[in-house]
């Protein structure tokens, strides 16, 4: 804000743009950070400060901390040593007692939003009730994407002008009074002199306008982010926060005027207000210190156990290799690379368990090759890569057979008068038919989201470019051998497999199945802009198998034996079934080894099937494998079912280095996992490309999921059970009701609200430059928004970062449990009580050594 | 056969008990409660129904005891029977029973899972005894209890703002409909000088060729047909529709997609045989129904929300279920109630899943719309069509504007009924007007009158000015005990009665208001705030405290579980159908009373809880 209360408003709005939310219609859905505007800050200074200005509830509870305190998820040990750390031995009591049995007023008032109330002390009027629902149904008919029958004419003009040809050739109109009119028809018309009319002192304008646009924050923020990307939606609409804002003061002058006629007086002049700077530093208060105690103690409790897991594997896995040393490179059946993702954590650990021999690796799941892709017959591109990536290429899909067929229910001529009639009278019986069907026996239609529809199995992509090089709007049709070459060798070696290759290498991705859910983007692969990695697995597979492209590998020293294949799988995490890609090419040998494999990935499906389903209630976890399964299978089509999987929630780690740091490791489905081998590369030139993308995707993921499960109201979308769908871009309670960005409740309750831990295996002085490596990307980990730490490859000691310095870490826990069988594990976990919903869901289970 | 019928209230009154039993957590025992629940109603049903077939007897009835019975009135529990009922209710019983499977994993693991099940079962038992209703006062009771289920279940999301301030719109509507029922049914005693049952109703003759009555004769179904009108969304009270749908997806289907919302049909269907020979009427609801049908279809052309565009879309194929009915073309009418009600519940139950389908359908066949509108007449008409739907021809704002917001203002006008000298006159008044009826055979009849006109001209100023107040809510509660207690004696004045019948009234009055100060008392020892100017929620940390004083609301209202109901409708009895003032007074004050009393209970215990280091909503959200 600037210092002298100038009233600019680009700069305004620019402002507001950073600090709404800048989620984009639900189409796709990019997980990011919810504070992104306060990440320049320290971690707990910038949630403080958001909560004081924006009234967000940033942590737990103090009640909820104290009860898991009771409940032994906070340890005493690491509560008294939060303690001491920061406030010395000194104070160690004091503040003991404030942190357990204190009791504080929780009486919170937030800056934002204060000046614009006092309309409601001056005058009897509650001009949100007047305003909000005629611009909420303006806006919504406005961006609508193919919900009403008729759209807003003239939209392609912008917004204030295509109400300027409604307001003038129409016989009727949004206002009120005449006044509101002329205001909109004025050539001169400004935000800055509209401003005048309600506010009267230029100095209040932008705590006005801030004011106003937080009062609804959904709106505004899809309206800011449609106008910065205008290609987050298919049907164009040309939008500006601008017009948005303008409109809204008109609503608002309208209103106080066909209420108290013309010569109502300005907010500014009502009474004497002194201008108030919204981000003006805040105080810190006691309380707030306390909450900052628990929730470090909070979160060291779940690290500290995972670092005593850590080391006590190595240890006792170098035991063993002194004993077993005989046996030292072992026969490897196949390989497969899944993606990071924490969903996966458990499936690579039962694929191991049903074949001793194969190997899992981990990799973000576009694979490292990005592209736009053409489906058949699509009007569009889907991107496919990380969200800040901008690709230059496009995959077209050639042919494809399968057509998704229509759905007779969902026809919308059946909201119109005549046809409405007809359709009742006929297919209204067949509704009553079709919800026996769906309830008694839920399967896949073309009305639920299909991981596996996003390409069709059989289809045939565009993968090589052709020569000379095509282009189609600026976009390079397919890749060129040395591109191609370039990212495969980029991606194998940053995953450190360069040697021993195994007959068959899968990439598999993943994506999610789901009925009824405006939010199945967030459940699909968040590398890939949201959407299931299907395409790219394919993609990758296609190119390392390229015989040109491996003759350029061995000229660089990676060699690929021939008669190694790579196979594309898609991996649905919400169904647990699996497919694999262009399996034709397999040689005769190959297709005999891959159906042994398929054996293995079914039998680890059927494992990880149960695994997932001891959260779920509806699921008893102890009966027959092949039942669980299709259980979980029949929950991913399911209109009744709110969580056909719970996502990413209970994420809290993330793995950067070799599997043999965590395999044998019982982690309980909260892991992110990156192959990486710092053998391959001791100085550290490989491990930017592979660390860069993990804050903003991962990290992104872990505070989405943070600022949701700690404030679902505000933060997040609240439950899902009352979402009705806004013109196909997002979700609000009501008709009336604001957009509610951020995760819904269902994906969120099972969630522990801890920051990201990223641990790595490399030395801490290659580490620590790496992360120096550019300043915004420094900034995650220097402020804490993701916390680092690393694994000497060597001593195998810990080393945590604080204050730009890495600190040689001893876990307090002595004794890590271990467990021999992980489904008694399973069997056994007893009833979440941590979370405020009971009988909400299993607990979660502590690390385990698996022996 | 008769026998059978009262198990269709029973077995919903019995499961709705038994459901109140279980605690949150015990979710399989709830829906096995509702579930059986269901299931024994819906195999009974149709086991009577195949019986009503084959014996091609489909009139049932039963006589059940008479709760108050005087030579001039006669209020008994009348069930019947017929075709209507029979095809009714075995809609209903096939949708909840879908609806409430789906539900049972839908609403899993939400905080109000019990509350939701309770809620439905309450709609069930106040739906059954509509379906099944033999006379209008039977009917009567379920009409209210669906209202008040409705409320509960708009508010289900009670702590956040927009739900309370829905809930309070759609019973303000409602209250509109009962009382027009209440005044219906009061007329209808005047006119047929006793109870009718629907049994009889279809073999009356009905004359319509004058008398002294003939303006009677017209204002009973008129009266019946606005509250159809209020309870089938109809113009001009469709804007409440969309709004009303706040709770779970699965609650909104069941109420304001399939059932609640066709519930004006049935009511049109069960007064048919009163209005038949009439042609002004008959036009008069084909003309709502047109104008519905056409505004809703419109509307729902242009909604970008799903949930809205359904809810118009429904609207407008009742309206023309309306036209249906007055055409006589009933048995299409049934039908159509039954298609739209499964084909609205089934899209609403879907509607999240419109966005991958039309997204999906969109990135294949998008076509970009040519925006070629016309500036010719035809375009500006088009235009101004457009404009008019996206602002749902105003019946939102209309409603607000020219009928709450007038007794708004003149509630904020009549401040001095706030006050401690008001209540002193009013006692006064009260003492005198008590002391008047029992010597009021001394005083001249048109003298007892005008001080009964002024009684009741004293308790419309009190319910006004608790309608609107802003200030503590014990001081609308007196005045509301103030105001019912006026009523009370203004009518015992105005005629001959048994001083029983007023006591029937009062009890219930006085237990309530008792039962509401006390829970008002404990608030304030609590420290709570209990000032009516904005939502409160206290019932996020007092939901026991919520309970009770939703107890009192409803006794206080005269809701049909107190004997003020039965109070309520006899003392109606005591106006004579020519004093016109004092009828609409006293029905103003009925309609208000109800607003005021819930109003109260809104404000305390519904709406965002500030306060605690919890979540809050935004009161946008």
């Amino acid at each position: 804000m600037k210092k002298n209360f100038e009233f600019d408003l680009n700069h305004v709005l620019h402002e507001l743009k950073h600090y709404l939310p800048s989620q984009t219609p639900l189409k796709d859905f990019i997980h990011h950070n919810s504070l992104h505007a306060f990440q320049h800050h320290e971690f707990f200074e910038g949630i403080f400060k958001a909560s004081t200005i924006f009234g967000y509830k940033v942590t737990l509870s103090l009640n909820e901390y104290r009860k898991l305190y009771k409940l032994g998820r906070i340890r005493t040990e690491i509560l008294t040593k939060t303690i001491v750390d920061k406030y010395g031995e000194i104070n160690f009591s004091d503040w003991l007692d404030k942190v357990l049995n204190k009791s504080y007023d929780f009486e919170v008032s937030t800056r934002i939003g204060q000046f614009r109330k006092t309309w409601q002390n001056f005058y009897q009027i509650d001009l949100d009730n007047k305003v909000q629902p005629l611009l909420f149904r303006i806006i919504g008919s406005y961006l609508d994407q193919g919900i009403a029958l008729w759209h807003f004419p003239f939209e392609d003009k912008g917004l204030i002008n295509a109400v300027k040809i409604l307001e003038e050739k129409s016989f009727s109109s949004f206002f009120k009074t005449e006044r509101a009119k002329k205001l909109l028809l004025d050539p001169s018309l400004n935000i800055s002199k509209l401003l005048k009319i309600l506010v009267d002192k230029e100095s209040l304008f932008q705590e006005y306008i801030f004011d106003q646009q937080f009062s609804h924050r959904g709106w505004s923020g899809i309206v800011g982010a449609i106008e910065d990307n205008p290609n987050s939606i298919l049907y164009p609409k040309s939008i500006t926060l601008k017009d948005f804002i303008t409109l809204e003061l008109l609503l608002e002058i309208d209103a106080l005027t066909s209420e108290y006629g013309e010569n109502w007086q300005p907010l500014g002049q009502l009474f004497n207000k002194e201008p108030a700077d919204l981000f003006a530093p805040v105080a810190n208060t006691e309380l707030q210190q306390v909450l900052i105690l628990w929730q470090m103690a909070f979160e060291w409790s779940y690290y500290d156990e995972v670092f005593a897991g850590l080391l006590s594997l190595q240890k006792q896995k170098k035991a063993i290799q002194k004993v077993e040393n005989t046996e030292n490179e072992a026969f490897t059946s196949f390989i497969g690379i899944f993606c990071i993702d924490e969903r996966e954590c458990s499936i690579r650990r039962h694929l191991e368990f049903v074949q001793p021999h194969c190997e899992t690796m981990g990799c973000p799941g576009f694979f490292g090759v990005e592209f736009y892709f053409h489906p058949a017959n699509g009007k569009f591109y889907e991107k496919l890569c990380p969200a800040p990536v901008t690709p230059k290429y496009l995959i077209k899909e050639i042919d494809s057979k399968g057509v998704r067929g229509h759905e007779l229910l969902f026809n919308k001529k059946a909201n119109t008068i005549f046809r409405g009639f007809l359709i009742t009278l006929s297919l209204g019986f067949w509704a009553a038919i079709q919800m026996v069907l769906d309830i008694l026996r839920p399967k896949m239609s073309s009305a639920i989201s299909d991981a596996f529809a996003h390409m069709n199995l059989s289809s045939t992509l565009q993968i090589e470019a052709s020569s000379p090089v095509e282009f189609e709007n600026n976009l390079q049709v397919g890749f060129t051998i040395k591109e191609m070459a370039d990212r495969v060798e980029n991606l194998l070696r940053g995953i450190g497999l360069y040697q021993n290759f195994p007959l068959l290498v899968y990439a598999v991705a993943h994506g999610s199945s789901s009925a009824n859910n405006p939010h199945h983007g967030a459940h699909d692969c968040g590398a890939c802009s949201g959407r299931p990695g299907s395409v790219n697995s394919r993609v990758f597979a296609f190119m390392a198998n390229h015989k040109e492209v491996r003759k350029i590998l061995v000229e660089r020293g990676l060699t690929i034996p021939e008669t190694t294949q790579f196979v594309g799988a898609l991996h649905d995490t919400a169904s647990d079934e699996m497919a694999f890609y262009d399996l034709e090419i397999l040689t005769p040998a190959n297709k005999l080894n891959h159906e042994a494999n398929v054996f293995n990935f079914e039998n680890a499906l059927d494992l990880n099937a149960k695994e997932r389903s001891r959260r779920f209630a509806s699921i008893e976890t102890q009966k027959y494998i092949k039942h669980v399964r299709k259980s979980i299978q029949k929950r991913s089509v399911s209109y009744f079912e709110p969580r056909p999987e719970l996502g990413h929630g209970t994420n809290a780690l993330c793995f950067v280095g070799h599997r043999h740091l965590t395999k044998g490791l019982f982690l309980d489905r909260r892991a992110f996992m990156n192959s990486y081998d710092y053998r391959s590369d001791p100085k550290g030139d490989l491990l930017l490309g592979v660390m860069k993308p993990l804050p903003i995707v991962c990290g992104g993921i872990n505070l989405e999921y943070y600022f949701s499960r700690v404030d679902n109201y505000k933060m997040g979308a609240g439950t899902k059970l009352p979402h009705n769908v806004m013109g196909l871009i997002g979700v609000a309670n009501s008709s009336d009701g604001d957009l509610r960005p951020g995760l819904p409740l269902q994906m969120i309750e099972v969630h522990d609200p801890v920051r990201l831990m990223l641990i790595v295996e490399h030395y801490p002085e290659i580490v620590l430059k790496t992360i120096q490596s550019s300043p915004e990307y420094y900034e995650w980990f220097k402020n804490g928004w993701v916390l680092i730490t690393v694994i000497h490859p060597e001593s195998n000691q810990l080393f945590t970062f604080k204050n730009d310095q890495f600190h040689l870490y001893t876990p307090l826990l002595k004794v890590v449990k271990e467990s021999t069988d992980v489904h008694e594990l399973i069997d056994l976990a007893t009833e979440m009580k941590t979370n405020e919903i009971y009988h909400a869901t299993q607990e979660h289970i502590p690390v385990h050594i698996l022996n | 056969m008769n026998f059978y019928i009262p198990l269709f209230i029973l077995i919903p009154f019995i499961g709705f008990v038994i459901s109140l039993i279980p605690n949150n957590h015990q979710e399989k025992w709830i829906y096995r409660t509702v579930f059986m629940t269901l299931i024994t109603h819906f195999l009974l049903l149709t086991f009577l129904c195949v019986n009503g077939i084959f014996q091609d007897d489909f009139n049932l009835f039963f006589e059940g005891p008479a709760l108050y019975k005087t030579n001039t009135s006669n209020f008994s529990f009348h069930l019947y029977f017929d075709v209507q009922t029979g095809f009714f209710a075995w809609i209903t019983d096939f949708i909840l029973i879908l609806v409430s499977t789906f539900s049972k994993t839908y609403l899993h693991r939400e905080k109000g899972f019990k509350r939701f099940f309770n809620n439905m079962l309450f709609f069930f038992l106040g739906l059954s005894i509509i379906e099944f209703s033999g006379n209008f006062e039977t009917l009567f009771a379920g009409w209210e209890i669906i209202g008040i289920a409705s409320f509960l279940l708009v508010a289900f999301y009670k702590d956040r703002y927009l739900p309370a301030k829905n809930a309070m719109k759609l019973f303000s509507a409602y209250r509109i409909a009962d009382i027009s029922m209440l005044l219906g049914i009061w007329l209808s005693h005047h006119y047929f000088k006793k109870s009718l049952n629907f049994q009889e109703l279809k073999f009356l003759e009905i004359n319509y060729l004058g008398g002294e009555h003939d303006i009677y004769i017209l204002a009973i179904p008129f009266l019946f047909l606005l509250a159809a009108l209020v309870k089938s969304a109809q113009y001009p009270f469709s804007s409440m529709l969309p709004r009303a749908m706040e709770g779970p997806t699965t609650s909104s289907a069941i109420f304001y997609g399939s059932l609640s919302v066709h519930m004006g049909v049935f009511l049109l269907l069960r007064t048919f045989p009163l209005w038949e020979n009439h042609f002004v009427f008959k036009v008069v609801v084909v003309c709502f129904g047109v104008v519905t049908s056409l505004l809703g279809t419109l509307i729902a052309r242009v909604q970008s929300s799903v949930k809205t565009q359904i809810a118009y879309s429904s609207i407008s194929q009742i309206g023309i279920i309306f036209i249906e009915v007055a055409l006589g073309f009933h048995t299409l009418a049934l039908f159509h109630f039954a298609g739209n009600a499964f084909l609205r519940t089934y899209q609403l139950l879907v509607s999240p899943a419109v966005l991958s389908y039309l997204i999906h359908d969109q990135f294949f066949h998008f076509i970009k719309p040519n925006n070629l509108i016309k500036e010719n007449l035809w375009g500006r008409m088009n235009m101004t069509i457009f404009l008019l739907s996206i602002k749902e021809f105003n019946m939102d704002t209309n409603m607000y504007q020219y009928l709450w917001k007038p007794l708004k203002i003149l509630g904020g006008k009549l401040k001095f009924f706030q006050t401690g000298k008001a209540l002193i006159l009013c006692s006064l008044y009260l003492a005198a007007g008590f002391y008047f009826i029992f010597i009021k055979k001394y005083y001249e009849e048109a003298w007892l009158h005008q001080f009964s006109f002024i009684g009741g001209l004293l308790s419309l100023g009190l319910i006004l000015s608790a309608f609107e107040s802003r200030i503590s809510a014990e001081n609308a509660w007196w005045q509301i005990i103030f105001s019912q207690f006026l009523l009370g004696q203004a009518i015992a004045l105005n005629e001959q009665f048994e001083i029983a019948q007023l006591l029937l009234f009062l009890s219930g009055i006085v237990f309530a208001a008792f039962l509401g100060f006390l829970v008002l008392k404990r608030l304030t020892y609590k420290g709570e705030s209990i000032l009516l100017h904005k939502f409160h929620g206290h019932s996020y940390v007092r939901p026991r405290l919520s309970v009770a004083f939703l107890i009192a609301c409803l006794g206080l209202s005269g809701f049909p579980i107190t004997p003020t109901f039965i109070g309520e409708d006899l003392i109606l009895g005591h106006l004579h159908e020519n004093q016109i003032g004092l009828t609409l007074l006293i029905s103003l004050i009925l309609i208000l009373d109800g607003l005021a009393i819930y109003r109260i209970y809104a404000r305390l215990f519904l709406g965002p809880h500030e306060g605690a280091y919890h979540e809050t909503a935004y009161r946008s959200s």
